[in-house]
């Protein structure tokens, strides 16, 4: 889209003096009306200082700004923001992104297995998450957390997070934890502008854009799982994985909350999580709940499983096992 | 005298031209190295090299166990010389020297081995596999011969009597490994390759456990968190 195509044009204009519009629709007639204006204006200014990529970043931004939750918009709409976002991604950093809207499949349902036996505390997951999900390199943001735990109990308070020494350490073993996609999440009860919630699949995600940054779901989640970007994320534009999806790994901006989504841009083509795929020791099974001959099902009936916290029935679909 | 030059031209350029053929039959090898993957399946597919081979699985019979749902494992079929490290994922695995499924031609076991006979001088084992550590052999008091057929270093000997391909390291290994097998077979144990859905791939026993070291190695790892969770809130 380029500066020059008004936003508003006069029959707008007119079904907002005559139809029955929402007041969203309306902010954006009228706002399109101006911002055009701004532009003839700034268009016919000889000394104006704002470029053409300039001027379309700010109409594209305004755009984004007034958009509507990802949930209730059309398919139509969902095509114009995704085209906006990618658009923005070139001017502003000069990068190629595809964002994709990929629905979740019927008769999915994802859960996970994490093998305590198996994990040795290496922390390829979390390389890999970062990488995959364009996580904040410089406020150093990690979905996974692996807890170094001494052998025999699981006790959260006592177990290290910020281990860095020669693993696996002697009497220890790791447990993983990232956000489990709780089947009743108390993120999602608490969220006051409903920028968050469970996909048919069961992923939970959030509407960067429709998020608040009120944070009152990393109070919620008893798993430490949601992180807020006090910042704008910084990433490398050589580092940036390209392949993104709307709620997924897309560009985040400062103020807005951000959690694992089980990689909802590759998870949904039918590929691993990218942390199940980095794991050197398999301790990682991800699959389809709903499928009986699915690993993760062969894991759950054959496995001594627990699930984190499970008296606060919050019900996640992450469970750990021992070999 | 005369006789004598034109045998020497002769014979030098009989050798000149032998020569030049097998510096471009070496060059065209160098250029496109292919692989034959040829398992004891009868399945003989060209891979380049680098890529991941599937071979299907054979079962093992005391073991299909619950479910015997089909599966496929990989088997690595990198050259000799980019056998060290394979790119997997965004981390590098380490796999083991063999060149199992390398091209016969370039590499054949038989180039040191007689007859395809295993040699049993301890000393000369060691010189020529120095790549192996026998931890594995060492621990259970195995010998060569206890995994590897005597008389054809390119099988793998099973308790059966039966012989396996070395792609098939999985019907050797649990042989006495059966725990892992059988959670191998159900998916709680080593990995699976082309995503959650579709065709189902594992990666074999070889793939991630060097056979004669099987334990994986420690490491550092990768940089810790630096922001802290909240403490002393249990729920």
């Amino acid at each position: 889209m380029s500066a020059e195509q008004s936003p508003t044009t006069a029959s707008d204009t007119r079904s907002l003096m005559h139809k029955q519009v929402d007041r969203r629709r309306a902010l954006q007639i009228l706002f399109g009306g101006l911002a055009a204006g701004t532009q003839a204006v700034s268009a016919c200014n000889p000394l104006g200082t704002k470029s053409d990529e300039e001027r379309e970043t700010s109409v594209l931004a305004w755009r984004e700004y007034i958009k509507g939750n990802y949930r209730f918009m059309t398919e139509e709409e969902r095509a114009e923001t995704i085209a906006r976002l990618e658009r923005i991604a070139k001017l502003k950093r000069n990068v190629d992104v595809q964002i994709q809207s990929t629905g979740a499949q019927p008769g999915v349902e994802f859960g996970y297995a994490f093998n305590i036996s198996k994990c040795k505390g290496f922390r390829s997951c979390v390389e890999a998450c970062i990488n995959e999900n364009n996580l904040d390199r410089k406020a150093g943001t990690q979905y996974i957390r692996i807890f170094e735990m001494k052998n025999g109990v699981v006790d959260l308070d006592e177990a290290d997070a910020t281990f860095q020494h020669d693993v696996p350490a002697d009497g220890h073993f790791y447990m993983g934890t990232q956000c489990f996609q709780c089947a009743d999440p108390p993120c999602v009860k608490v969220c006051p502008v409903g920028a968050t919630w469970a996909e048919p699949d069961g992923i939970v995600v959030v509407d960067y854009d429709w998020c608040i940054g009120c944070r009152y779901c990393m109070a919620a989640c008893p798993y430490w799982a949601r992180r807020f970007n006090w910042a704008e994320p910084e990433v490398p534009a050589d580092e940036l994985n390209p392949n993104q999806h709307y709620l997924g790994n897309r560009a985040r901006r400062a103020g807005a909350v951000e959690k694992c989504t089980f990689c909802i841009h590759r998870t949904r083509q039918g590929r691993l999580p990218a942390c199940a795929e980095a794991c050197p020791t398999g301790a990682r099974v991800f699959g389809n709940l709903l499928d009986p001959n699915s690993e993760i099902r062969w894991v759950l009936a054959n496995k001594k499983v627990f699930r984190l916290k499970e008296d606060l029935k919050t019900e996640p679909r992450f469970w750990y096992f021992t070999d | 005298m005369k006789r004598r030059s034109v045998y020497t031209a002769v014979f030098s350029v009989a050798l000149a031209s032998m020569g030049a053929a097998c510096a471009t039959e070496r060059k065209a090898e160098d250029e496109h190295p292919r692989l034959v993957l040829a398992g004891d399946t009868g399945v003989r597919s060209t891979i380049e090299p680098g890529a991941l081979a599937t071979v299907r699985a054979e079962s093992v019979t005391w073991w299909k166990g619950p479910g015997g749902r089909p599966f496929e494992v990989t088997v690595r079929t990198t050259s000799p010389a980019t056998a060290l490290t394979r790119k997997f994922g965004t981390i590098t695995l380490r796999t083991s020297l063999r060149s199992r499924a390398a091209d016969l031609g370039q590499y054949p076991c038989t180039s040191c081995h007689l007859g395809r006979a295993m040699v049993l001088a301890d000393a000369r084992v060691r010189d020529a596999h120095q790549n192996i550590t026998a931890v594995h052999p060492v621990q259970t008091g195995g010998l060569c011969s206890t995994c590897h057929a005597a008389d054809n270093v390119e099988l793998l000997a099973l308790k059966s009597g039966e012989r396996a391909s070395l792609d098939h390291t999985y019907r050797l290994c649990a042989q006495c490994h059966s725990q892992q097998a059988t959670a191998w077979a159900g998916g709680a144990h080593g990995k699976r390759l082309d995503g959650w859905q579709g065709r189902r791939v594992l990666m074999g026993c070889a793939d991630c456990h060097d056979p004669h070291k099987p334990a994986i190695e420690h490491r550092i790892p990768f940089r810790a968190p630096q922001i802290e969770r909240t403490r002393g809130v249990t729920r």
